[in-house]
């Protein structure tokens, strides 16, 4: 149990629609990501499903269910906000209680519930203390802890991590994929960082002003992207995007090649250019290379390479690699 | 030639006196010092001395022992402390639960004519006294009969009285005309508490099922305590204000029969003298010394007890 | 079970709550300036109905403007206010600036010093004020209640004014010693302009207090010349009081500067108390 249906949602405030017609749905057990640039719309999506925000139009079911009019409360539904939202004045424990306390759960069911969800994020040696006692991470995890105690068929995290620094950033992320693994439970997840939707996801949800663009697992937003929005949001570096007509290709708009398909020698190849920029990552070196053909590319070369700026170098992209899309941005025929 | 280097450097490290740091300070200083603490020193020393024999000399605690000790003026004293206490409590008891219920209505998101009613609320607190003090006399005249046919539209005219010519009721009608008037400074105050507790903690308490009255009981109410508190020590101090009020509704003898004597209509009549009886200096000067000892009492208790035990909340 | 009914219920009460209690708060006023307009049966007779033509009356006005200087009275609150408010701001915040920008020996207990006057009212004084401005000879001038007000309002103004002061940005200070302004180069033109929102919280918080007392006009300046509004008000209703037209015309007349501008600047008052007075 701990399905989601939704179904043409709508939301506007005031004149401006910002859920354009949302049609989606959740299988039990799946973690889901929406994800997309800032102001798309995945806090209200995600918020809407929570109930805390009505729908303009639409419907929303969990297990099947209606719960249009539903209490956020009475929808099995446990969120995790971004400022983790603890209640100040409770101590650990207690904020992890009250929706339980508030549901008339009996004392022993809580505290036991408790106990398991504090062992889960090793929270035992916090349960006495107060928000403002603890450090940014753990608060995070009290955050979470308090979704687990309710048990909920839908966990809902709104940017979970993007108030953490760059290592407990990742380290949370492990956790929560762990979680996701023990629990077994339908997971919906928001965040604008594609990496984080790229580790965590069964299932990606790519949304834009008020749309889905596209939802698939990662691996088919990478290497099917269904638009040009999609295939520039997923990866990083961002793929290149030549003009069709460059290439003689009269079918395709734009064409766009990731820069790791992109292989560059200095003896010769397709597209000749000039080094301009070069970045050394130890593990990758991306090279920018102005083409006498194409315009500015990224390439992606892994390992090290001994390229300089002012370098002469020709760029051949790797065969069968190419994204062709139309002047409405979608794709014609995808690459392998 | 070495060490007169060191001398100079040791000079150059030696900051130059900040000579910009007193004149920021001066005129504060100056203009507060000068016209606020040394006459409330003053004052409080002059509760020490009194005229003997046409002499003005330090007389110790006599001033003390005469206010407690002698019949006419400790009836007099206690009966303005009592009322103080009264009124003090009337505010307690009536205009921050009234305040706080408000500003809990305000308070409700997207809740539509906020504004309007907020503004409207907060006016009266902007009249004066004497204002406030003259219109509710106006309203509460049995010669105008404005509140008799109220009340009566409501089937409640049985109930009406000339509420301010009794002695028994006149203080609660002065205290409830103080609280309509002050209703508006704890709803903005509490108001403006309520609407720092973030959003994201109000729907975490929707989702917990933490809604309506409870979330009001469990959530806001202990995160707004810090207010209340203030509310609170403002309230305690204002009413050693409450001159202003009394003195234009039941005039400087503040009747009738002395029923709504404070201690600040206490003082002006020492002070100043009223109609027969004279101005004595050193007699206000006593009560005014024992206000500072009763406000300085119930300030260190807000602050060293009440304010200690509280905790405030950071989000 | 329906959320939607339930809150419509809800949102009802509230809002009847709310239009009651507003009603409680603007009746006396409305009342008052209503029948001001009136004639002396009408006000007596229907006293909840506005004027009408038949009703409509100036009398109350024409006996205040013949009988009483309220104009005088008048711009002498509005002297003694602006300038209070002024040399309050000025000297608070010079006060608030060297208390959270410098280091020195004293700092914290200055700020004590000077937060003691939040707490005990300057009234308590009066008797040794009274004195010091008979020997100054100031009693019966405005000099004397500007003084008495701004030593009133100073110490809140300098509570209130630091919490925000020490809110500006170092980085901006120490930019600005870099680009060789000096302490006070940097407190006008670098911190004044930024703490401005709060001067208008100050503002707000210092003028109310001063335009409404009757104790300090009452005590040290009762003189016809000095009279202020409050005062002035104060004495001619005493005066008029069973002229009812008069009565209620001098408390419309001192209602209404208040009035006016509280519709021009609610928005920003409210905004003030509601973001400066607690953190
Ligand atoms: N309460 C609101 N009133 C008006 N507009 C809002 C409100 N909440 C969000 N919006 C608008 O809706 C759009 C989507 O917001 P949001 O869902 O928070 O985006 P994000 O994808 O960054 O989470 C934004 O343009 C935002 O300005
Ligand atoms: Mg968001």
């Amino acid at each position: 149990m701990g399905s989601l249906e939704l179904k043409s949602i709508r939301k506007a405030y005031g004149g401006h629609e910002v859920l354009k017609g949302i049609d989606l749905e959740v299988k039990d057990g799946e973690f889901v990501i929406f994800v997309g640039p800032s102001g798309c719309g995945k806090s209200t999506l995600l918020r809407t499903i929570a109930g805390l925000e009505d729908a303009t139009s639409g419907s929303v079911q969990i297990d099947g269910e209606e719960v249009g009019h539903v209490a956020p409360a009475k929808r099995g539904i446990a969120m995790v906000f971004q400022s983790y939202a603890l209640y100040p004045h409770l101590t650990v424990k207690d904020n992890m209680g009250l929706g339980l306390k508030q549901a008339g759960a009996p004392k022993a069911e809580i505290e036991e519930r408790i106990a398991k969800a504090a062992g889960m994020l090793s929270l035992e040696p916090y349960l006495a203390r107060r928000p403002a006692e603890l450090s940014g991470g753990q608060r995070q995890r009290v955050a979470i802890g308090r979704a687990i105690v309710r048990e909920p068929k839908l966990f809902l995290f709104d940017e979970p991590l993007s108030n953490l620094d760059a290592a407990l950033r990742v380290n949370t992320r492990l956790e929560i994929a762990r979680l996701h693994r023990s629990l077994k439970a339908t997971m919906i997840y928001v965040t604008h960082d594609q990496v984080e939707a790229m580790t965590l996801a069964d299932k990606i949800v790519v949304l834009n002003a008020g749309q889905i663009e596209q939802v698939g697992s990662p691996m088919e937003l990478y290497n099917r992207p269904a638009n040009l929005f999609v295939a520039g949001f997923i990866g990083s570096p961002q793929m290149n995007f030549i003009d069709g007509a460059k290439l003689g290709d009269g079918a395709a708009k734009t064409i766009g090649i990731r820069p790791e398909h992109i292989g560059l020698s200095r003896d010769g190849g397709e597209w000749k250019g000039k080094v301009i920029h070069v970045e050394h990552l130890g593990a990758d070196t991306i090279v920018y290379l102005e083409t006498e053909t194409v315009g500015t590319l990224t390439v992606r070369l892994f390992g090290e390479h001994r390229y300089a700026a002012d370098d002469v170098a020709y760029a051949t992209p790797v065969i069968g690699s190419m994204h062709r899309f139309d002047t409405d941005g979608r794709v014609v025929n995808s690459g392998p | 030639m070495k060490s007169r280097e060191t001398t100079m450097d040791a000079s150059a490290l030696k900051r130059p006196r900040r000579w910009h740091i007193l004149v920021f300070l001066l005129p504060a200083l100056a203009v507060y010092t000068a016209v606020m603490i040394l006459p409330l020193i003053e004052t409080l020393r002059q509760s020490f001395y009194n005229t003997v024999d046409g002499q003005y000399a330090f007389v110790g605690l006599s001033n003390f022992k005469v206010l407690f000790g002698d019949p006419r003026w400790a009836a007099d004293f206690w009966n303005a402390l009592r009322n103080n206490f009264v009124f003090f409590l009337i505010h307690m008891a009536v205009q921050n639960p009234i305040g706080i219920a408000l500003a809990a209505m305000l308070s409700i998101p997207k809740l539509r004519f906020s504004a309007f009613y907020r503004t409207a609320i907060f006016l009266p607190t902007l009249l004066s006294f004497v204002i406030v003090g003259f219109i509710w006399k106006l309203i509460l005249s049995p010669i105008w009969g404005v509140a008799p046919y109220l009340m009566d539209l409501v089937g409640m005219k049985w109930l009406f009285a000339p509420w301010l010519g009794r002695p028994d009721s006149a203080l609660i009608a002065v205290s409830l005309i103080s609280v309509w008037q002050y209703v508006g400074i704890p709803m903005m105050l509490i108001y403006a508490a309520l609407l720092n507790i973030p959003d994201e903690v109000i729907e975490a308490a929707e989702l917990d099922g933490v809604t309506g009255w409870s979330q009001f009981w469990k959530i806001k109410l202990p995160l707004i305590l810090p207010a209340i508190g203030i509310v609170s020590i403002l309230t305690f101090v204002g009413n050693f204000n409450a001159f202003d009020l009394i003195y234009t509704v039941q005039g400087a003898l503040a009747g009738p029969d002395g029923s709504t004597d404070i201690l600040g209509t206490l003082l002006y009549r020492t002070f100043f003298g009223f109609q027969l009886q004279l101005g004595d200096r050193s007699m206000g000067a006593t009560i005014a010394a024992i206000m500072f000892l009763i406000i300085l009492a119930g300030v260190s208790l807000y602050l060293f007890v009440i304010q200690r035990r509280m905790r405030r909340y950071q989000f | 079970m329906s959320k939607a009914r339930t809150s419509i219920v809800r949102t009802g009460a509230v809002h009847a709550a709310l239009i009651a209690y507003t009603l409680v708060a603007l009746f006396p006023v409305f009342l008052t300036i209503a029948n001001s307009f009136k004639s002396r049966n009408a006000i007596f007779r229907e006293p909840l109905a506005i004027p009408t033509p038949e009703t409509f009356s100036l009398i109350g006005y024409e006996t205040v403007l013949k009988q009483g200087d309220f104009l005088g009275y008048f711009q002498n609150s509005l002297v003694v206010t602006v300038v209070s408010i002024a040399l309050v701001l000025l000297f608070g915040a010079m006060a608030a600036f060297a208390l959270s920008e410098y280091r020195f020996r004293g700092n914290t207990l200055m700020g004590l010093y000077l937060a003691l006057g939040i707490m005990i009212p300057i009234r308590l004084g009066t008797v040794a004020i009274l004195q010091g401005m008979v020997a100054a000879n100031l009693v019966n001038t405005l000099t004397a209640l500007i003084l008495v007000y701004t030593a009133q309002g100073l110490p809140l103004a300098v509570f209130i004014l630091s919490e925000f002061m020490r809110t500006v940005s170092d980085d901006l200070k120490n930019a600005g010693r870099i680009d060789g302004l000096s302490e006070y180069a940097i407190f006008f033109r670098l911190v004044l302009p930024l703490v401005r929102p709060a001067m208008a919280t100050v503002a707000v918080f210092t003028m109310i207090p001063i335009w409404n007392d009757l104790w300090f006009p009452l005590i040290l300046a009762p003189a016809e010349t000095t009279k202020t509004v409050t005062l002035g008000s104060q004495i001619f209703i005493g005066q008029f009081v069973t002229n009812w037209n008069a009565v209620l015309s001098a408390l419309s007349l001192a209602i209404f500067p208040v009035l006016v501008l509280y519709v021009i600047f609610s928005r920003q008052l409210i905004r003030g108390i509601t973001a400066g007075a607690v953190k």
